[in-house]
């Protein structure tokens, strides 16, 4: 006899769901036969906005996109710009420029360490992962005075120079949280609840991907080598030493990995970064923003981010205001689309491991 | 001026930039064989812009993904230019093989757009169509998808357009706190409380 389906309300407040969204559930018995995103709790217009303010009013918007990743959005802002505009950085800056956004990354790998494993209900990590992130966030904030939101890399360079000594400060806390990593696989990676949980749950193929525009380490964990920082790339990454790992087996598990893997690269490039960092000046002085104008033109530009690419879309007609920016961050096409594709035929338990795997961020997806 | 350009001419004599010109001198002259009215226009670096009619819209992007390697759709913007009466809307798509960038970009009339739909060559599409057609009124033919994306019950005028103002929506739409209706604007109400002498470069930003 076929079970009657039944709908069932994920969100908008869950402890499971990445921020405020929901997911329309129909079930049947434990099984999802039918999934869709309903957005809409976090529209705050910033694109809008930034339309009617000038080009330094609307880069203090940027890092507001996405709570857990506020500086490769400030990157994107930067290097939209300066692209139109044609405005050089200095060298320093762009080495610094790195090691802030290896940085946000290794932030955002501690934080989601905690969600997936809190979506499994194994709690311990989270405490761990999130505790040792505030490392991260004491240097942010002797750096650039803010722990979340940090408005340091901007248009023509980044806000100031290190502070004295910050250089041992950041390999002190590299050799720290590398420890810690090794904590972290033995707790994770030798967990057998983890693995069963995680294999063959939540599966993006690689038709899948290319079909559904797939980013970041979800496109890395079924066996495809992409990475913006190797492939498009910005700043001073093509002259670093890094290795993009990749994974086949498309599952959270698999996804799992390849994040594991990156979280060590970022802290061998912040090692490198903090080793070739030249002197100079930080900031090519832009003019007075009350009546900075950028020439008429376009950019689209790209940072690698923990959940994948984000690109950023900006026009300018030659007038105080930006034209239009328009933001596409990672969790726009995985979260709507590819989620209501991927969670037909799993168990409602498995929901929030999915969507921390694909990693959605819902206030990304509305702006 | 006199520094980009000669950075462009390092740039090209490379043979990176060498190999990348022939690349886009081969998918230049291609796309124009296989298509009409179709205008190009050279950028710095890997980009490389299409003009195109909205009728072959459907058509080019196949094309580029199928025969051409563009298989990664990065994004897809629409611009308002009022002035012109004109919506812009702008494919950009990748080519992990080449390393390429392509604006496909075609122009549709501000009164009663209509768009070909693109969903069926890549799902993600789907999303930003139903937010193009939310947020600029842009119709897309056969788009499925609930019309409601990001807002609720939504009338009139699209929001994004740039002749939507926003501020008379949210003095019609959202009531002044009771009592303080007087003190909207700080400056203006510490002026008339305590007759305080206000400087004038304050002033200047009041509204």
């Amino acid at each position: 006899m076929r079970e009657k389906a039944t709908t069932l309300y994920i969100g908008p407040q869950h402890p499971g769901i990445t921020g405020n969204m929901m997911i329309r559930l129909k079930i049947e018995g434990d099984t999802i036969v039918k999934a869709t995103t309903e957005v809409g709790y976090l529209h705050r217009a910033f694109e809008k906005l930034q339309e009617k303010r000038n080009w330094l009013q609307s880069f203090t918007l940027m890092c507001r996109f996405c709570v857990p990743e506020t500086d490769p959005m400030e990157e994107l802002y930067a290097r939209a710009v300066e692209a139109i505009e044609g405005r050089e950085v200095p060298e320093r800056a762009k080495y610094i420029r790195v090691m802030v956004l290896e940085f946000a990354r290794l932030a955002s790998f501690m934080l989601w360490y905690g969600g997936q494993n809190g979506s499994l209900g194994l709690y311990t990590m989270g405490q761990w992962s999130v505790g040792d992130r505030n490392y991260i966030l004491d240097l942010f904030e002797e750096l650039t005075g803010g722990r979340v939101y940090h408005m340091y890399i901007w248009p023509g360079g980044v806000r100031r120079d290190l502070p004295k000594g910050f250089e041992k400060k950041v390999l002190k806390t590299m050799d720290y949280l590398e420890k810690r990593l090794d904590d972290y696989d033995n707790l994770m990676f030798d967990n057998a609840i983890f693995k069963k949980r995680t294999k063959g749950v939540g599966i993006v193929d690689k038709e899948k991907a290319v079909e559904n525009g797939v980013v970041g380490a979800v496109l890395r964990g079924c066996g495809i080598k992409s990475d913006i920082r190797i492939d498009e790339p910005y700043e001073v990454y093509d002259k670093l030493d890094f290795i993009v790992p990749t994974q086949e087996g498309a599952d959270i598990w698999a996804r799992a990995l390849v994040r594991r893997q990156e979280a060590r690269q970022s802290i061998r490039i912040i090692r490198q970064v903090i080793d070739m960092m030249p002197g100079g000046s930080v900031y090519n002085k832009i003019p007075n923003p009350q009546k900075w104008t950028l020439p008429k033109g376009d950019a689209y530009v790209r940072v690698e981010s923990v959940r994948g690419e984000i690109g950023m879309y900006a026009v300018s007609d030659g007038g105080l205001n930006p034209r239009r920016i328009h933001v596409r961050g990672a969790a726009y096409v995985h979260a709507i689309t590819l989620l209501e594709d991927v969670l037909v035929g799993e168990n409602i338990a498995d929901v929030s491991a999915i969507m921390n795997s694909l990693g959605t961020c819902p206030p990304e997806i509305e702006r | 001026m006199e520094e980009p350009k000669s950075k462009n001419i390092q740039e090209t004599s490379s043979p990176e930039g060498d190999k990348r010109g022939a690349v886009k001198a081969e998918l230049i002259s291609k796309i124009k064989a296989a298509f009409e009215n179709v205008t190009e226009k050279e950028h710095d670096g890997n980009r490389l812009d299409f003009y195109v009619d909205k009728n072959t819209i459907l058509q080019i992007l196949t094309h580029l993904k199928v025969s051409e390697g563009f298989i990664h759709l990065s994004h897809i913007s629409c611009v308002d230019w009022l002035e012109e009466g004109e919506f812009e809307i702008i494919y950009i798509l990748w080519s992990p093989k080449d390393k390429m960038k392509v604006f496909v970009r075609t122009r549709v009339e501000r009164e009663n757009p209509v768009m070909p739909n693109i969903d069926m060559v890549w799902r993600q599409a789907n999303t930003y169509e139903r937010e193009m057609r939310e947020m600029y009124g842009i119709e897309f033919d056969g788009l499925v998808g609930e019309r409601e994306f990001v807002l609720e019950d939504w009338e009139g005028m699209p929001p994004m357009r740039r002749d939507f103002d926003t501020e008379a929506y949210a003095d019609e739409t959202f009531w002044k706190r009771p009592g303080r209706e007087d003190a909207m604007d700080v400056r203006e109400a510490i002026i008339e409380r305590s007759r305080e002498e206000i400087p004038d470069f304050a002033k200047k930003y009041s509204r």
